[in-house]
């Protein structure tokens, strides 16, 4: 498969760093400009994009809804999020989202020798092994790991704890310690930086699927067979090792994220951005 | 089928059931409603005695038409040390009013504003044998590298003749983190703060995220 456009190469592939950077800036503590506009200083409650789709047991239709209304702005996230992949490809994740961002600016500046590399790790099963309990476990009364392991309450808490007391509590307690280790360990300290969004992030996982759904309606990194040479330096560059070689390049959708730093290194100018084509 | 992508598949599914399904002792997350008659919460926090600190996120949410100052204050015996600390900005934008916390007293809490505390809590120094709490008259003794600490000879002497039954000791019983109007006193919200053993945390009846 390939795409028969070729678009935008410019701004968001060139300046995609810079993007993250100022999501961070804006999103997170000190400033944390988005949350306020709701009387929110976090991702929690309103803004919460991760539990209003858990259903947990002995839970009514109707609780189940005022979820869906207690956090209203974490719902019309999510599903902008969804849409805009569906038909974009998964920009929030490569761009914009703040999480996965921080974790991906914070292991660059990490030294390469004490990089992890995960890319032996099949991603797939492991993202949705963790999206099945996450979803289920709930469900049939086995516990939850919504709040617990949330990255979108322990990422925030990291710079916000330099600042603020009620930040710094978060890692005063066991599961604080170990989100920052999920957060060291799959994000800071991994190859490319986005461990923890390849394995355990739940929107991630959604997101991918309405990557996958979406293949034929919208556009996405593909590469052009012709040009391709399978010299794996594609493969080298992506931090979610979605891109296999074997006589050619091929890219993993359900893993694939627009960063397109795969893009930047072809010699070939064998992948592109833009809408495919059977 | 690719074995590979199954072994991985259900080895994440068994570690992340064994995550989701396990509880940790040292912290709770309670859910509340603040009113003029007495306030709701939504179920008590329970924490695991034996811990040497815990962490309580306490939220809650103002219905109307309570409005007011309140004071906070964790309730029970022993005394637990605790502070209190107010989620808010850093940079306050000043987009909305938000309640302030000083001093333990949430001021101007206005209908539907919502409200998230962390309290941290540090359990006394307690005799392990009689569970009283620590003075300077307490005489010190050492087990496998712990110290332990005795208000009176009776009470080291029954911990030396059976050290083992005395391992876990901790804060027990119920506590509440109390929440007072400052005018008039009344009560706006008890949140009950549970500290079970080990053996009893199972139907501990904790808020379970």
């Amino acid at each position: 498969m390939q795409a028969d456009t070729i678009t935008d190469k410019g701004f968001f592939m060139k300046y995609r760093y810079w993007i993250i950077i100022g999501g961070i800036l804006l999103l997170m503590p000190p400033l944390s400009l988005l949350f306020q506009f709701s009387q929110d200083t976090n991702f929690c409650g309103t803004w919460c994009p991760r539990m209003f789709f858990s259903w947990r047991k002995g839970m009514t239709g109707g609780e189940f809804l005022i979820g869906f209304a207690r956090s209203y702005l974490g719902v019309a996230l999510v599903f902008g999020v969804l849409i805009s992949t569906f038909f974009l490809g998964r920009y929030w994740c490569s761009h914009l989202c703040p999480i996965g961002g921080s974790m991906e600016v914070g292991s660059k500046i990490v030294p390469d020798f004490l990089k992890i590399n995960y890319s032996g790790v099949p991603s797939s099963p492991v993202r949705y092994g963790y999206l099945s309990v996450y979803l289920i476990a709930p469900a049939i009364g086995l516990g939850s790991l919504c709040c617990n392991y949330c990255n979108f309450a322990a990422v925030p808490r990291i710079f916000g704890a330099a600042f603020s007391p009620a930040d710094m509590s978060y890692f005063f307690r066991t599961a604080g310690l170990i989100n920052l280790g999920l957060v060291v360990v799959l994000g800071f300290l991994a190859k490319g930086g986005r461990a923890y969004c390849n394995f355990l992030c739940p929107i991630g996982a959604l997101d991918a699927v309405s990557n996958r759904l979406g293949l034929r309606f919208g556009k996405r990194v593909t590469v052009n067979e012709a040009k391709c040479n399978a010299c794996g330096i594609c493969a080298k560059a992506c931090p979610t090792w979605a891109i296999g070689i074997s006589d050619k390049a091929k890219i993993d959708q359900l893993s694939c994220m627009p960063c397109r730093e795969c893009e930047k290194v072809c010699t070939r100018e064998a992948i592109n951005y833009g809408r495919f084509k059977k | 089928m690719n074995i590979k992508k199954t072994i991985f598949f259900i080895l994440t599914v068994a570690v992340s059931l064994t995550a989701a399904g396990h509880r940790w002792g040292d912290s709770a997350h309670s859910i509340g409603l603040i009113t003029s008659k007495g306030g709701k919460a939504r179920h008590p926090a329970a924490l695991q005695s034996g811990e040497t600190g815990y962490s309580l996120i306490a939220t809650a949410t103002v219905i109307p038409p309570y409005k007011g100052n309140a004071r906070v204050v964790l309730e029970g015996e022993p005394k637990l040390d605790y502070k209190i600390h107010l989620s808010a900005p850093v940079v306050d934008l000043k987009l909305h009013r938000k309640p302030e916390l000083r001093d333990d007293v949430l001021y101007d809490l206005q209908p539907s504003d919502r409200i998230a505390l962390w309290v941290l809590m540090k359990p006394p120094v307690l005799d392990p044998v009689c569970g009283m709490s620590y003075t300077n008259e307490f005489s010190k003794h050492t087990h496998e590298g712990k110290d332990y600490f005795f208000c009176s000879e009776d009470c080291l002497e029954t911990f030396r003749q059976a050290p083992g039954r005395y391992q876990n000791v901790g804060v027990r019983g119920k506590y509440t983190l109390a929440f007072y109007d400052t005018i008039t006193g009344n009560s706006v919200l008890n949140v009950p703060v549970i500290f079970k053993t080990k053996e009893d945390t199972h139907d501990a009846g904790g808020h379970h995220h």
